[in-house]
């Protein structure tokens, strides 16, 4: 066993505060989310009241049930949208291949501003402008790349012949898909339903350009929250959506491999 | 083939197409048309909203200019943070690297608002970076960061190096340790090694950070509307504004045309410096 040198060390101590900077605005949420005297730090005790007054805040569940209804269908039609071409894309090879996946990339290079605004836009002209579907069509195709990417990468796993098999025996395509190819790749699809999920629920550039009135989203709620009061119920609030990102991303992490997932 | 291909593809394809490749040409379109009374869109071929943001001294360097100087401080200043972290990651295992990969994906994750309000939180004129600081003696009075530049590029960095070390990781793991090995072997110091083995080889990695990081910060909104103030008008700050507030969608679409363009030219101007240095050290190997 060698000594660690000096560049490590200091590596090491530089990465610490790096993670220490990455924790510091999560951490400090959560302490003042379950501190009874507010702001004061340090705490001097441990409670679930601001919880309590934000989970039962009219405007903020109102917000919790438009972003749960919006992340729903939202990552419904992503994957619905995603899954048969991830399957044409894995199963076939064909001139264009490259460009037909870098077209259904594409949200993911164009600045979230311009998309929205776009759609915005878009929907203006139609004569649509203020509506809950430009705001569910806005979320289902921000979301629809990450979906493909992890469909793509767990049908890439899956073995042709079990398919084949079941083809062989009788089964009938739908029938197939069913039993066989939906079943198998079953962890893809879970973790590419709870990322399209948690990327929608979270979102704010897109839910601020689209939200008609009285479909105001979570985040756009609690942005217009603390723009105007700032307590800590909104610590509270802000505490509960930590918790339930977290949650996600240990079931994408335990299922797909969370890394893989969002790299750009 | 095409068959085969079309009924699954076709729906995601046209999906796109409707609400992706339409709007953005709509918004082309739009760019060069009025608006009457302040209220209503009005068919035309003019390059007023152009002329409006590019003539006026004002928008150039208060929009423009800054956001092209903020979003590269924030990008080199996420280079550098992520870099180590890379670097240091790449040679964990295990529990340590779970944990450390958690905390770097932790942002991307959680949604900004979330975050923002954490910064808040620390950010506050008596708060807790200002009384951290003080007590550690790095100044000493309180200093603004919140409705201030130096928030907004905080929070931006916070963002980016995330993604800056995600693109490194990619690259310094196909960098085998062998090669660092054989540099050593040769005499080469550790520096060495780093400065002209694996330095050189995370050049990709490095770029694509600088890309995805650069983009984001230029066309940043949300940063700057909830952590800046009249002193951090950026150029997406600017478009939300003018599209939502004052509903002039001509001057709004003219300046995404111009944000997608500076944003383009920057990124070409990015690609010709990387290629060169590579090239660079490739003349120099023989």
């Amino acid at each position: 066993m060698t000594r660690p040198d000096l560049g490590t060390i200091a590596l090491r101590f530089f990465t610490l505060l790096m993670m220490a900077f990455l924790i510091f605005p999560i951490a400090v949420t959560l302490v003042v989310a379950v501190n009874p005297r507010e702001f004061i730090l340090p705490p001097n005790g441990f409670t679930l009241d601001w919880f309590k007054a934000a989970w039962s805040s009219k405007t903020f569940l109102r917000g919790m049930g438009v972003s749960l209804v919006l992340g729903l269908v939202a990552a419904t039609l992503a994957n619905a949208l995603a899954l048969p071409a991830a399957m044409a894309l894995v199963r076939n090879d064909f001139r264009g291949k490259g460009a037909v996946n870098l077209v259904l990339m594409s949200p993911l290079l164009i600045p979230t501003t311009i998309f929205s605004l776009a759609l915005y836009i878009w929907f203006v002209r139609v004569g649509y402008g203020s509506g809950l579907v430009p705001l569910l069509v806005g979320h289902t195709i921000h979301v629809m790349p990450y979906a493909l990417r992890i469909l793509t990468a767990s049908l890439h796993n899956l073995d042709p012949s079990y398919e084949e098999a079941a083809r062989n025996v009788g089964a009938g395509r739908t029938r197939t898909l069913f039993s066989i190819t939906l079943p198998v790749i079953r962890t893809g699809l879970i973790s590419s339903f709870a990322l399209c999920f948690i990327l929608s629920w979270n979102d704010f550039p897109i839910s601020v350009f689209l939200a008609p009135p009285g479909w105001t989203p979570l985040p756009v709620e609690l942005f217009s929250y603390i723009k105007f009061q700032y307590d800590a119920v909104a610590a509270a609030l802000a505490g509960s959506l930590i918790l339930l990102s977290a949650l996600a991303m240990v079931i994408i992490d335990r299922l797909a491999g969370l890394r893989r997932v969002l790299r750009s | 083939m095409i068959r085969r291909l079309l009924p699954p593809l076709a729906p995601a394809l046209v999906a796109l197409l409707i609400f992706v490749a339409l709007p953005m040409f709509w918004v082309l379109r739009t760019s060069f048309n009025e608006l009457a009374d302040g209220a209503y869109v009005v068919e035309a071929m003019t390059l007023d909203n152009y002329a409006r943001f590019l003539g006026d001294p004002w928008y150039l360097v208060n929009t423009l200019w800054f956001s092209i100087r903020i979003a590269l401080v924030a990008t080199a200043i996420s280079v550098i943070c992520g870099y180590p972290v890379a670097l240091y990651i790449v040679k964990t295992t295990g529990l340590q690297r779970n944990i450390l990969m958690a905390l770097v994906m932790a942002p991307l994750l959680i949604g900004l608002v979330t975050l923002v309000y954490g910064w808040i939180v620390i950010f506050r004129g008596g708060g807790l970076l200002n009384s951290l600081m003080i007590a550690l003696h790095v100044y000493d009075r309180p200093v603004r960061y919140m409705w201030d530049i130096k928030g907004v590029v905080i929070l931006l960095v916070y963002i980016g190096a995330p993604y800056v070390v995600l693109s490194l990781l990619d690259s310094l793991e196909r960098i085998s340790p062998y090669l660092v090995e054989a540099a050593r072997n040769v005499g080469a110091s550790r520096w060495t090694a780093f400065w002209k083995v694996v330095f050189p080889m995370t050049m990709p990695g490095l770029y694509a950070g600088l890309v995805i990081v650069f983009s984001l910060n230029f066309s940043a909104f949300a940063v700057p509307l909830m952590i800046g103030d009249s002193n951090t008008q950026m150029i997406g700050l600017i478009i939300y504004r003018e599209a939502l507030l004052n509903n002039d969608l001509p001057f709004a679409s003219a300046l995404s045309v111009i944000m997608v363009a500076v944003n383009a030219l920057i990124l070409v101007g990015m690609a010709a410096f990387f290629g060169r240095i590579i090239l660079n050290r490739l003349e120099a190997k023989r």
